[in-house]
């Protein structure tokens, strides 16, 4: 792979020495004359100095094609035009931009640049997901934010509790991908009771999770139709009806792998 | 009647805006460095701000979201670039004038129609060339 890394110091040469280890093809870009000597010594590679956002400094390090364009600049402005050139002008498949200010996300996303981080976005988000641990619910968003994962640990008056798969009518929109129970963990079908303490892992798309998170956190005493109208009459009937197997095949990778040793288990305590 | 701001308040940016409030317009200037007010002349009518350009949200704060027109000239070439973008398809607003020191930067802004940019450099450059065949037939 083709990596370009503009800018930056400790990021640039952290990142430096974790590819090249890798056998990739690195070019390096950086505007400050200081920190050009040291990642030449620090990492033992050739440094170009100059702008990244230079059309002159794409040209004199041979920065056309990457396949990876990374800019790490101090100003947000100075990543972004360096991306946007990279892009647009020396046809880089894929640009990341780090940015300081935590808005800029959204902002440099909407103006077309693929992949943007910030560290103190990333912390926000990390922190807002710690702290919702009292609700025992966690989230993780999925390729940029077109997939959703949620953990959620299930209450005894929740109405599925207690209820097999197959019998509480699960939204269309979102599948259990795996359920952890007793330090173990189990890949759903439609036989499997939903117990108490277990922790459902949800896949959905994110403008679904709170409709998802609605849906199990419905309170025993008064489960509410899911999916429209037809949700509380096809309760009464749901046993008889097919229900839309929860799909073993959408199930997070990293999940399933440590779940095939254990995927048995379910059908055991079963029969 | 919309407003027309100013975002950089350098030698181009408040001689525009001065221009501009004689001309009797709405004019709201922005830089980040109170001092450079200063260059405003006397009779400028219009309201100088303090923000950070480089901060999105705090222009819009201000109002910028709401411009009829845009003159960016900050110093810095990315900054312009970038609120360029932003002034054109984030807050799209119709008119968008823009200063950018490198020529080659007019590549990223081509293709957006409510951006004009301008190149001091070519256009000096293409001036003084006309003096001088002036010049010569002389």
């Amino acid at each position: 792979m083709k990596i370009v890394i503009a800018g930056g110091d400790s990021k640039a040469e952290y990142i430096i020495k974790s590819y090249k280890s890798r056998k990739n093809q690195l070019v390096v870009i950086n505007p400050n004359k200081a920190v050009v000597e040291r990642l030449r010594t620090a990492c033992q590679i050739k440094v170009f100095h100059g702008a990244p956002w230079s059309r002159l400094a794409f040209e004199q390090a041979n920065a056309f094609d990457a396949d990876i364009f990374i800019a790490l600049c101090e100003e947000d402005t100075d990543n972004y035009a360096a991306c946007l050139m990279a892009k647009r002008m020396f046809n880089a498949k894929k640009t990341i931009c780090v940015v300081d200010n935590p808005s800029n996300v959204e902002y440099f996303k909407q103006l077309g640049l693929d992949a943007v981080i910030s560290s103190t976005y990333l912390l926000a988000q990390n922190i807002m997901s710690e702290s919702s641990m009292e609700t025992l619910t966690k989230t993780l968003s999925l390729d940029d934010n077109r997939v959703t994962v949620i953990e959620k640990v299930i209450l005894s008056k929740y109405a599925i509790c207690n209820k097999a798969i197959k019998d509480i009518r699960f939204p269309k929109y979102a599948s259990i991908a795996a359920i952890y129970r007793n330090y173990q963990i189990i890949i759903p079908n439609g036989l499997i009771v939903i117990q108490p303490k277990d922790t459902l892992l949800m896949v959905t798309t994110p403008n679904n999770s709170r409709n998802l998170l609605k849906y199990v956190e419905t309170e025993r005493a008064s489960i509410l139709p899911v999916g429209g109208l037809a949700g509380v009459k096809a309760k009464e009937t749901s046993s008889s009806e097919k229900k839309a197997a929860p799909a073993e095949e959408k199930t997070v990778e990293k999940k399933a792998e440590t779940a095939k040793t254990t995927v048995k288990t379910p059908t055991k305590k079963k029969n | 009647m919309k407003r027309t701001y100013v975002i950089g308040c350098g030698k181009l940016g408040s001689s525009i805006a001065n221009e501009l409030s004689r001309r009797e317009l709405d004019v709201i200037i922005i830089d980040n460095d109170e001092s450079s007010f200063a260059l405003l002349s006397d009779d400028f009518s219009g309201v100088p701000k303090v923000a950070d350009a480089t901060d999105l949200d705090a222009l819009a704060n201000i109002g910028v979201e709401n411009a009829g027109e845009v003159y960016i000239t900050t110093g810095n070439d990315n900054l312009s670039l970038f609120l360029a973008h932003a002034c054109a398809i984030i807050f799209k607003i119709p008119y968008v004038y823009v200063r950018f020191d490198d020529p080659t930067l007019g590549i990223l802004v081509q293709g957006q129609s409510n951006i004009k940019a301008v190149y001091p450099f070519q256009l000096t450059r293409d001036r003084l060339s006309l003096l001088r065949s002036g010049s010569e037939q002389q």
